[in-house]
């Protein structure tokens, strides 16, 4: 077999970033994979913050108290709305990334993603409301 | 010009199991498993509770019933599987050649079990005090 | 014919130089294809003016580039339409810059020169074939003018240099829905990695950009599930 060359342009030498996050004249698919990555990126580092803080247990009731106070401020329960968000997008995105890749309703991706995004919105509401109100 | 219908020399006798579509594969069912076990995990954790959140007492309550201990830890060993699998399909967009990938391979992997074994040790400590 | 004076920003380079952008004032009525409006600026204005292209009438391919940032053939895109006072042309991207608009198209056509995946198939020569009924519900993948738009537009191909690309696997899904004489395990096989299907993040703007109608985010995808089903029927001890 020929060997194949690579798409490598030194006088264009690619940018990762650019091609991942550039989403200007983009259509859906890309701005969808773009905010899938954020947003994953995010989550992971959430999931280290979130298994660190735990550790706050080993510390008895009065390390965990410290942590539930701080956890009621407005601004936490901002970060709560912003990672729920994170959580229903990339979530949501994820169902139709993974449907589509297995070849169920490839030709109805679109129509898909926003269904799952009015749904997103919902939940969002919804838990935007039980975060400030419980 | 029949080059198409040549065959010879091209057929691949034993096929792998391709690594990228397991990891493919792996990379969607836990995605899809998370979905749920995210929304059981957020239900549990802070809609069924008074304020949102558990008192001390309450979390131990919560991770001494065994049934909670072990989907906390399938929930735990998906969600870690996921996250270091999307790792590395950022860090390999990056564009690697083979040493750096085994190299990437590795760490997230180990990365991976030491979060793992942190986590359940954490779960057992708690129950401990 | 309402003539209007608009800006061409374009993308120049020369081998040895750093790239940058030369601004021309064209005049055009609302039949000037983006196409014709640098072949003015070729022929009037700046003769050094690298550009590629063959029919004017999108059948053949070659004038591929970014057009105000998107992958369009420049020979049916009219300038007017564009409603921009100043229409900013770049080369492709993806592929190794020659000149100006003009990028080496090798590596592009280096992804279809694989064993069972021929340039001319099979089916072509045989005189016994018939056209399938129903004929009208295949998409035909045999459309592709390998124009190279989509590998421009794909995120993934702006940071694998290896990656197959939409096209050729486009080209695969096509032995695989409709073998003839080819061996449908090859393609599928030549897939399979971490540079073949398995590395497409599902942004579909192959499908997008193409001007042909190939949909090759859709072929990728059922490059995915074919494999997949052939995973569990090996997994599961079913089939040969």
């Amino acid at each position: 077999m020929q060997e194949i060359r690579t798409t490598h342009d030194a006088v264009r030498p690619k940018n990762p970033l650019r091609a991942w996050f550039d989403v200007r004249k983009r259509n859906l698919g890309s701005w969808a994979f773009a905010l899938n990555r954020l947003t994953g990126l995010a989550l992971t580092v959430y999931l280290f913050l979130h298994l660190a803080i735990l550790s706050k247990l080993l510390q008895g009731e009065s390390g965990w108290n410290e942590f539930l106070a701080l956890a009621r401020s407005p601004l936490f329960l901002l970060l709560d709305i912003i990672l729920i968000f994170g959580i229903l997008f990339h979530g949501l995105n994820g169902i139709r990334v993974a449907l589509v890749g297995m070849g169920v309703g490839a030709r109805q991706h679109r129509r898909l993603f926003w269904v799952l995004m009015v749904i997103g919105t919902l939940l969002l509401l919804v838990s935007a409301w039980k975060v400030f109100t419980i | 010009m029949q080059a198409g219908l040549s065959k010879q020399g091209t057929k691949q006798k034993s096929v792998q199991v391709g690594r990228a579509g397991a990891f493919w594969l792996i990379q969607a069912v836990s995605g899809l498993l998370l979905v749920l076990l995210l929304l059981l995990h957020m239900v549990a954790h802070h809609f069924v509770v008074e304020g949102g959140l558990r008192d001390f007492a309450e979390v131990l309550a919560y991770v001494s019933n065994p049934a909670i201990f072990t989907i906390e830890v399938v929930f735990l060993i998906v969600v870690i599987s996921h996250a270091m699998l999307g790792l590395r399909a950022v860090i390999f967009d990056l564009g690697l050649n083979k040493r750096h990938a085994r190299v990437v391979n590795w760490v997230l992997g180990v990365i991976g079990i030491v979060t793992l074994v942190y986590g359940v040790w954490l779960a057992v400590a708690i129950q401990q005090l | 014919m309402a003539e209007r004076k608009v800006e061409l920003k374009v993308f120049r380079y020369k081998q040895g130089q750093t790239p940058h952008y030369d601004t021309y004032n064209v005049t055009v009525d609302e039949n000037t294809t983006v196409l014709v409006a640098l072949q003015d600026v070729r022929r009037d204005q700046d003769t050094s003016l690298i550009l590629r292209h063959s029919c004017h009438h999108a059948s053949c391919g070659t004038c591929g580039m970014r057009i105000n940032g998107q992958e369009q053939l420049a020979c049916v895109v009219k300038v007017l339409e564009l409603g921009t006072p100043t229409v900013v042309v770049e080369p492709l991207q993806n592929a190794p810059l020659i000149s100006d608009l003009v990028v080496d198209m090798a590596p592009f056509y280096d992804r279809y020169n694989t064993p069972e995946m021929p340039y001319i198939r099979a089916s072509e020569f045989w005189p016994k074939t018939d056209l399938p009924d129903g004929i009208a519900q295949y998409t035909r993948y045999e459309n592709c003018l390998e124009c190279g738009l989509c590998v421009s537009a794909c995120p993934v191909a702006g940071t694998d240099s290896e990656y197959l690309g939409p096209a050729a696997m486009a080209a695969a899904a096509r032995v695989v829905a409709e073998p003839r004489d080819s061996d449908p395990e090859f393609a599928l096989n030549w897939v399979d990695n971490e540079h073949g299907c398995w590395r497409c993040h599902v942004a579909y703007e192959c499908t997008e950009v193409c001007p042909s109608d190939v949909n090759p985010g859709e072929a990728i995808m059922s490059l995915r599930g074919a494999l997949t089903r052939r995973k569990f029927r090996r997994v599961f001890g079913l089939g040969k």
